[in-house]
Parts: C-alpha cells; structure tokens; sequence
C-alpha cells in the first residue's frame, strides 16, 4: 500500500509511512505521563504520597509494565490539533512481580483527586482492568488513591445518575473466587474505593497517608453535626486495630508494596494451579531445642504464640496477617520445606481466647487457604471464645456458629497441633471431622468440654456445698478430675498421638508433602465463596 | 490521643495488674518485663517496647485496666 487519502489527525497526506500518526501517539503518550499535571504532582509528593506512575515502577519488575487504555482521556482540540490530553484518573495494566503476570489498577489521585467523574462510557468501550484480570486469570492488584464519585460529574452531565456501580463491581466478586486481589491504601480513599479497599484477599495502608471511610470528615459533620479529623475517623489506628477493615499497615509506600509483593508470593496466580513451592532453604528435619520448653510448665504463665511459629516454619518464612488486630490468634502465610501454608496460632499473650475479632481473622485465613489450595497449619491453646459482657454485645454465639459452619465447611489439608489448652466450642473449632485432617499434641496439652476449675463447682454444687468444709471438698473432686486430665490417658482410648515439641517441624514438613495431591485434586473454584 | 513525652506501655488487654517488676527511674533494655497482668486466669508479661528509663509508673498492684490503658511511659 503506497497511496493514502488520509493518515489521521496532524498527518501530512505526503507522508509515505505512518510515522506522522506514530508521532501523534507519542504526543498523546507525553500527555498522559503527565498525570494530572506539574501541580497536582507537586502537590503529591508534598504529600508525602509517591505518584501512581511511580508506584507502579516500584511494585514491577523492572521493564514489564504494559499498560493498556493508556490514551484515554479528556482531550481539548483548537481546530482539528490536540493541545491538551487529560488522562483517565487511573493507570492500568499487565505487568510482571517476580516474574509472574500480573494486573493493576492505580488510582490517580492528580486527575480530579482520582474521581471517575461518571464517565463510564459505552458501546465500543475497551475491556475493564477487573475483567481483564478475571479473564486473563492473573492477580488483580488495587492500588487506591482516590476520593470515589464527585458531584461535579453531575454538572458535567447535566443529569443525576442512579447509584449503579454493581455493573462495574460484579467482575470484583467473580475475582474473589478465582485470582488473589489484593488492595493497598495509598491515600483517602472514599465511597466505592473505600468498599474496594477490603473487596481483597489481602489490604495494607499507609501510617499517616492513608484513610478510608465511605464519607469523609465533612459528609459526617453534615450527616451527624460533628468534626472529626481524617485520622481520627479513617486512619491505621481505627482501621488497623479497632475495626479489623485493613490486615496490615506500612510505615512508607514502599514497604506497603513490598508487603503486596510478598502475600502474592505464597499464593498461585488462580485457583485453577498450584501454589509455587520456593527453593527449599532450611532443613525439613530441624529438630528446634527451644520447642521443648517453648509452653511455660506453670499454666499460669502466659508465652508468646509467634516463637511457636518461628521455630517451625522455615526460617524467616512467616508473614502475618493482620497482626494489629484479633490479636487472641496469630494468622499468616508461611512455607514448609519450601510450600506455602496458612499458618494460625492462639496467641496467650493476648488471653488466647478466641473473641469475634480473632474469629474473623481465623476464618478469612480458611478461606484463603481453602480458595488457593494450601494446607493449613494450627497451633492451638484454646482456652474457649471470649467470655463476658464486651463479648456479649459483639454477639459472640453468632460468629462461633459462624466459624463451626466454616471450619466444616473447609476441604484444605489441616493440620492441629495442640500445644495447650483445648476447651469448648472454639477448641472444637481446631478441628475437621472430614477430609485431611491431622492432629498432633504435645505432653503440655490439656483438654476438655470444659474447663476442671469452674466446672467443677458447677457439676458438683450440691455435694461441695453440703460438705462441712466446702472448699477443701471442691479442692479434693478437682484434685481427683487433674489426675484423670492427663493427656495420655486420652491417648489410651482414643489413639491420639502425642509428640516430642521437637518433632513437630519434621512431622509438618511430611504432612504438607503429602497434603500436595490432595491439594492437586482440589484445584479449581470451591463451593464455598471467600467472603472478606 | 494525648502526646506524652517518652512511648507510653499500654496493657495489651483488659484484665488486673498482678506484679510491677520495676520501679520508677530503672533502666530497661528493650523486651525487660515490666508489668505482669492477670487476665483469663492467665499472667500474661508485659515487655518494654523501647530500650530507655521508666519515668513514669500510673498503676497499682490489683488496679483493674482495659486494653490500651497506659502503664508506665518509658523515656
């Protein structure tokens, strides 16, 4: 083809190539790495926030952002010439994270504080980044920065519209239950990307820079009548600790991403493979002297749960969820012998008890694990759910009938150890009457339906309280229920087996080599969801 | 939330103050133990945070707390 009519805006019909509309793209491409402009982008770095163009060369491997939909945007034309092209307030793309493809979808907060401005398009429009991720069935990564709908969208189109964001979010749900998403918090995020923050297998934010709420400071003065700060209401204090909203927390953009880089590690890029197994690099036959004495011989004393944890996983494996919050159970991400698993431990440090918060976190990690096919390693000291007032009014029951439905509902290959206690309904929670199930204790174990002191006051009321000296009765029949408490005497019926502390990273590393075909013939979509 | 100077020790959770393992001007190391809380029949040790000197003791032996209350402040 040597003879063109036309070769495009700007293009000179002499031209004997297409160099002149290769230019035209290379200008509209200066335009868009602009972002929003020199002063949106000063005014965000002043922020102590990095740009969205910068993150992303942050978060991939080096030279492997492909970035799609990259030229639209608002252009602004003096006859047929572009002078101006504003782009999307967002950058989306394919890239690689060690490796693996990936997508992300960066909010950009310097075109119109990264509000969509309710240009949804239509007929014609190329694929959505959620529906590529889904298709494509890669990682969905949400970089978030972004203040949600602007009213100003309303002027621009001369109309209200009906608040209809499901027809964008349904392929965010059908992502959920086929790659990991993933959310980081890199700025005030409000409205749909605040929901979107926790529509995510794992979130992070950042100390100081990061808030979410569905309505800012001021929809909450003018809904409620009174001030609160952006910190106060949506920052890491509230969000991290008190509400359970995000899993972890950052103190700069650059640690939130490496935190990003490393939960994806762990997990495959969908449902339908199997998690990566690492290069082995500790020995699967390390027997830790430390375990040994790691559960204090005086029950009394309370011990730190993630020493447990760090003498069996490999070495410096651990990455753990949620550490700031339901803090009663420690859950994580961990390898053995190189294969990643879910690891959970009550932690006593913090009573140990499950409450709602701790349960919350414990059934998001089943699920995880369940939905990507991992094993699931439990270390339990279970003295029960969570008593009293506080844990009434958070409706402990309702979450215990939750996490039975969920811990039966569960397929993965689990294993228990019981290194403490193990009392009650949420000691039965450590356990699966189904599938792969493996359970081990250790000599410090002790257990029951309920716990000897307390239950033997109220079984034997009647008898204590007719007694001349009531106390030292109570004493003798609890006396004479610790002698039976023994946990090998359990083994004598039931064929339990007990376990040197030692042997324990050994005995895992084989259980989750074993657990690898199981896994493989569990690969797929689970029939139940992960719900957030 | 009130800036006090030093890093105050806040009790991890709700329960009564067992044992006050320092005293006011001691020196710590970072992880020392400084308080014992008694919660869910359990002595659950409560570790400095911070390397630094114990300015400030605000509990008592037996004082009931919640989680979050502040202990001692380390500067």
């Amino acid at each position: 083809m040597t003879e063109r009519v036309d070769n495009g805006p700007g293009g000179a019909a002499s031209s004997r190539d297409w160099s002149d509309g290769v230019a035209e793209l290379e200008k509209r491409r200066e335009f868009v790495r602009q972002m929003g402009g020199a002063e949106g982008v000063a005014r965000q770095h002043s922020q102590g926030k990095l740009t969205v163009r910068e993150r992303v060369a942050l978060l991939a491997d080096p030279g492997s952002f492909r970035e799609f939909m990259g030229l639209m945007g608002h252009g602004v034309y003096e006859g047929a010439e572009l002078v101006r092209l504003t782009p999307k307030a967002s950058v989306d793309g394919f890239c690689r994270i060690d490796g693996r493809k990936v997508v992300i979808s960066g909010g950009d907060f310097t075109v119109r504080g990264g509000s969509g401005g309710g240009a949804h398009g239509g007929l014609g429009m190329e694929l959505a980044s959620n529906r590529r991720a889904l298709e494509w069935r890669v990682p969905y990564i949400r970089l978030l920065d972004a203040a949600g709908g602007s009213v100003r969208s309303f002027e621009e189109m001369g109309r209200t519209y009906l608040p209809d964001g499901n027809s964008f979010t349904a392929p965010d749900v059908q992502l959920l239950r086929a790659v990991p998403v993933v959310s980081a918090v890199l700025g005030s995020v409000a409205g749909l990307p605040a929901v979107n923050a926790c529509m995510a297998h794992f979130n992070v934010m950042v100390k100081g820079t990061s808030q979410l709420f569905p309505g800012g400071p001021p929809v909450v003065k003018a809904a409620l009548g009174y001030d609160v700060t952006k910190e106060e209401l949506g920052g890491w204090e509230m969000h991290t600790s008190q509400s359970g909203v995000i899993d972890n927390l950052a103190d700069s953009e650059q640690e939130a991403l490496g935190m990003v880089r490393r939960f994806l590690s762990y997990l495959p890029s969908n449902v339908w493979e199997m998690a990566p197994r690492t290069e082995p690099c500790d020995d699967p036959g390390r027997r830790e002297e430390r375990l040994l004495g790691i559960i204090p011989t005086d029950r009394r004393r309370a011990y730190d749960g993630h020493k447990i944890i760090e003498d069996v996983a490999d070495r410096d494996s651990f990455f753990e969820i949620a550490p700031a919050y339901g803090r009663a159970r420690i859950t994580g991400l961990a390898r053995l012998n190189g294969y990643p698993v879910g690891v959970m431990a009550n932690n006593p440090m913090f009573g140990a008890s499950t409450d709602v918060a701790a349960g919350e976190k414990v059934m998001r990690l089943m699920q995880l694990c369940d939905t990507f096919h991992l094993p699931i390693v439990s270390f339990a000291n279970e003295p029960g759910f969570m008593v009293g007032l506080d844990s009434e009014r958070k409706g402990i029951e309702r979450a215990g009938a939750r996490m039975v439905i969920a811990t039966c509902d569960s397929q993965m290959p689990w294993a228990t150890i019981v290194v403490g206690q193990l009392y009650g309904v949420a000691g039965q929670c450590h356990h699966r009457p189904t599938g792969m199930f493996q359970r081990y204790a250790w000599p410090s174990a002790s257990w029951g339906s309920m716990h000897i002191q307390g239950g033997a006051a109220a079984a034997y009321r009647r008898e204590i309280e007719a007694a001349p000296d009531p106390e030292h009765r109570r004493a003798e029949i609890e006396a004479r229920l610790e002698a039976i408490a023994s946990p090998f005497r359990t083994a004598e019926a039931t064929g339990q087996d007990i376990i040197d502390p030692r042997d324990t990273r050994p005995l895992l590393c084989e259980f989750v080599e074993e657990a690898q075909p199981v896994l493989r013939s569990q690969l797929g979509q689970t029939c139940v969801p992960y719900k957030p | 939330m009130t800036e006090q100077p030093g890093k105050t020790v806040a009790a991890p959770m709700a329960g009564s103050v067992h044992q006050i393992l320092v005293s006011q001007g001691a020196s710590i190391g970072r992880g020392d133990e400084l308080v014992v809380l008694e919660s869910m029949k359990m002595e659950i040790p409560v570790e400095a945070p911070v390397a630094g000197t114990v300015s400030q003791i605000l509990v008592t032996v037996g004082q009931k707390v919640a989680e979050g209350d502040a202990l001692m402040v380390i500067s």
